[in-house]
């Protein structure tokens, strides 16, 4: 029996790539590093124009808050640090780097030198943090603040390969050509929060790669694979919660509050290289795919590497494309530069025609059918969240629980009406937001005392 | 951009270069996710109504002849074109290719009886998609399902025609039926026995297959249950309305039988009779026009099930499957209102 959970659609999964090995590519010319890739405060600069860099050389670190560091992904010169578009749509200076072909590392860089089992949690912690880890799956929240924020909380290590997400099939070639990394990975995670039990949470249209965790894991009794329905959002954390252990994430909280600690799979695999080999996070896997794409594949690429570059390396077009889109159709962004680097969290580019995303109807209306309201994963009725959002509502709205709204996209994918159900609540959820930080601000005692 | 420079060729498989290079679009379309819709729209949802509409109408047409054929293009026709003719009037876009109008029309055709005048189902449709539908905003706005307010309106205002049923296998195939009146049997309907506190005297079979007398659409249950199961597995509607009603209906006539003979064939005879499947599945399943949550459509259906059974019982009509349904379109934002979701991890403010 697949663990599940109620709600959620079944997406069409094309998931085209799922045989094609992960090629290594590194851009000819130059990769742009942006400085900020996490949740968090954007890292200063550590070199200048001029410098030359090698490949692990931290380049970009973050003083005070929240964040992590960033490293050369490729050895050479730095040209430029100036400020180029990310794949969320902002701004951000970056560090471009003319790459050399050599492919130097660092000297600096050592691996793990001791016994695993004599590492500290704080060791690990550290290490993670200077390798500049940060969640792959999307997110990008910096992993060892995660750490070191459910350390002593938790009692059970959840590692997400679930891959919901329609075409993107980078975490599955990784389970099927380097499981090792990902199950080391985990064993020092479960060094790190001194627990005894990890669970692998696959969706079960990855047979091959459970059979091959299955297989690995045989020995170990902490490290269990847990096999998922494949239904959409399943990667969500709540979601994958509340199916491996019926316990439903309350709205506000972490999951360390119920006991649980998730990562992407390969957080995990590069939690392990920065302890193997002292590599930090330079590169990641990503898929190329899309209807406009000719030769759609999984691709090793250096942090930095434009959109361009990929789509030369993959065959060029095929067809004219409307929308580019980093990060999986469901909640993936569009991108309008395609000098737009991969970063931490991207974990596919997709080049669509309009094939995938055809107007539904003369008009947008909703006929009411509740599609959405019986897909919601967090219960909600989307219909009358986005009704009160167009028409200014707002209170209504928030009452109808917009702020509980995780965006997975579930509702407009289906909605016959074609209406932007998503976007709407969306919108109602910032002028939520904005509303409230204006009352916190005009009266911050009340709400101090609240 | 990069247009100008040349492919780097790497890999075994791009043997093709002499085929032409699409460059890189200067514009692309950044738009909120998702990106990837599914092929569902209205138009799809509604020809798999009307594809599910198709065994009981075509039973119709075998039973009461092809005029029944041609009531239902003139319903279909006028709903279609009304549509048309108002939102063009009211400066909307054009929405017929939805092809709502088209079920709300072969809808309200299968509520009448074969026998009315031609220009009935004109009226009724004007009255439906005019009245009903359009002018409180079209699709997905209206209050009450257009088809059975259309056949409210048209049995009030003409009691006559919408009351007089010929018999089963009436098969008629002539247009000018008014020249031939004395040729219809204005047969007793199963339900107008029932309400007189008699069993029909029509056989079980006869009555769930659909030999006797009634609206065009209606009398073959059988056909109409083949009709939802298809709905159910194309997943147009779900079970909760149909069950609820269907199933409120026989409790309810068989813990109180209106007549002294066997409880469960007074039961038998009451769901088979009438409108109950026709309105049940088809019209009680209107999307517009029923609660949204699964909750809410249990209650609506037990609702339409209990009023159906107090019409039939101590109303003046023999039936009450429409204005049960109608009665229970207006409640609905109540009833969505009563089965808001718990959400997920449970609301913020403990409720």
């Amino acid at each position: 029996m697949a663990y599940t959970f109620n709600g959620g659609i079944h997406v069409e999964e094309y998931k085209n790539t799922r045989r094609c090995r992960i090629e290594a590519f590194t851009p000819v010319k130059s990769v742009a590093i942006p400085l900020q890739q996490h949740i968090g405060v954007p890292c200063e600069p550590l070199v200048a124009v001029g410098d030359t860099v090698t490949v692990g050389q931290k380049i970009g670190d973050v003083k005070e808050g929240l964040g992590c560091p960033v490293h050369a992904s490729v050895s050479g010169k730095v040209m430029d640090i100036a400020e180029r578009p990310t794949s969320n749509g902002s701004i951000v200076k970056s560090i471009i780097i003319e790459n050399d072909g050599l492919d130097t590392p660092c000297p600096d860089l050592t691996p793990y030198h001791g016994r695993l089992s004599d590492a500290s949690t704080e060791e690990i912690i550290r290490i993670v943090r200077e390798a500049g880890i940060t969640g792959m799956g999307g997110a990008s929240f910096p992993t060892y603040a995660k750490i070191q924020s459910a350390v002593g909380k938790v009692d059970k290590i959840i590692v997400n390969c679930a891959e919901c997400e329609p075409f993107i099939t980078a975490n599955h070639r990784l389970l099927l050509e380097n499981p090792a990394s990902v199950i080391n990975g985990v064993k020092i995670l479960l060094k790190a929060f001194g627990v005894h039990t990890a669970w692998l949470a696959v969706e079960d249209n990855k047979l091959d790669a459970i059979n091959k965790l299955e297989e690995l894991t045989a020995e170990s009794n902490m490290i269990e694979v847990k096999v998922m329905k494949t239904k959409y959002p399943q990667g969500d954390e709540r979601q994958l919660i509340f199916a491996l252990t019926g316990e439903e994430l309350p709205a506000g909280k972490l999951p360390a509050d119920v006991g649980c600690v998730i990562f992407n799979a390969e957080t995990c695999s590069a939690i392990f290289r920065a302890f193997s080999r002292g590599m930090p996070l330079v590169k990641r896997i990503i898929t190329v795919d899309g209807d406009c794409i000719r030769y759609p594949r999984n691709l090793l690429v250096p942090i930095g590497t434009s959109i361009g570059d990929i789509i030369e390396f993959c065959g060029g077009l095929s067809r004219t494309p409307k929308k580019i889109i980093a990060g999986g159709p469901m909640m993936g962004q569009a991108q309008w530069d395609i000098r737009t680097p991969v970063v931490k969290g991207t974990s596919a580019i997709l080049l669509f025609s309009n094939r995938f995303d055809k107007r539904k109807n003369a008009d947008e209306t909703c006929i009411r059918c509740g599609k959405c309201v019986r897909n919601c994963p967090m219960h909600l009725m989307p219909n009358y969240i986005a009704q009160y959002s167009r028409i200014g509502d707002h209170e209504n709205a928030a009452k109808y629980g917009a702020m509980s709204c995780v965006e997975c996209g579930s509702c407009s994918y289906n909605c016959p009406g074609g209406v932007e159900i998503v976007q709407f609540i969306r919108m109602a959820k910032a002028t939520i937001r904005a509303e409230q930080k204006k009352r916190d601000a005009l009266s911050p005692n009340q709400s101090k005392q609240k | 951009m990069d247009k100008n420079e040349k492919t780097i060729l790497t890999t075994d498989n791009d043997v093709q270069t002499e085929e032409k290079k699409v460059p890189i679009p200067v514009f692309l379309t950044v738009s909120p996710s998702p990106h990837i819709r599914s092929h569902e729209n209205i138009s799809s949802i509604m020809l798999d109504v009307l594809i599910a509409l198709m065994p009981a109408f075509l039973w119709g047409v075998y039973v009461f002849g092809w005029r029944a054929l041609m009531i239902a293009v003139l319903s279909v026709a006028s709903c279609v074109g009304f549509e048309a003719l108002t939102e063009k009037i009211l400066k909307c876009p054009i929405t017929v290719s939805d092809l709502s109008a088209a079920v709300t029309g072969l809808l309200l055709a299968m509520n009448m009886p074969v026998s009315v005048p031609l220009w009935l189902p004109v009226v009724g449709g004007f009255f439906a998609i005019v009245v009903v539908k359009q002018l409180f905003g079209g699709i997905g706005k209206n209050f009450v399902n257009p088809a059975l307010a259309a056949r409210v309106f048209l049995f009030t205002a003409w009691a006559g025609f919408m009351s007089r049923f010929p018999a089963a296998g009436a098969k008629i195939n002539s247009v000018a039926i008014e020249l031939a009146e004395g040729d219809i049997i204005a047969g007793a309907t199963p339900l107008a026995s029932l309400k007189e506190g008699t069993l029909p005297d029509i056989h079980l079979l006869d009555n769930i297959i659909g030999n006797v007398g009634g609206c065009i659409g209606e009398v073959s249950a059988f056909m109409l249950a083949a009709g939802g199961i298809y709905m159910l597995v194309r997943r147009v509607i779900t079970w909760h309305i149909p069950v609820a009603y269907i199933g409120t209906v026989a409790l309810l006539t068989y813990l109180f039988p209106q007549h002294g003979g066997v409880a469960a064939d007074f039961m038998l005879a009451e769901i088979f009779s009438g409108g109950l499947f026709l309105g049940a599945i088809f019209m009680a399943t209107d999307y517009t026009t029923s609660p949204v949550t699964s909750k809410g459509r249990l209650i609506f259906g037990i609702g339409c099930g209990c009023l159906t059974v107090l019409i039939r019982y101590f109303g003046s009509y023999p039936e009450g499957v429409s204005f049960a349904i109608l009665i229970m379109n207006v409640l609905v934002g109540y009833i969505d209102k009563l089965t808001i979701p718990r959400r997920f991890g449970g609301n913020p403010d403990g409720k």
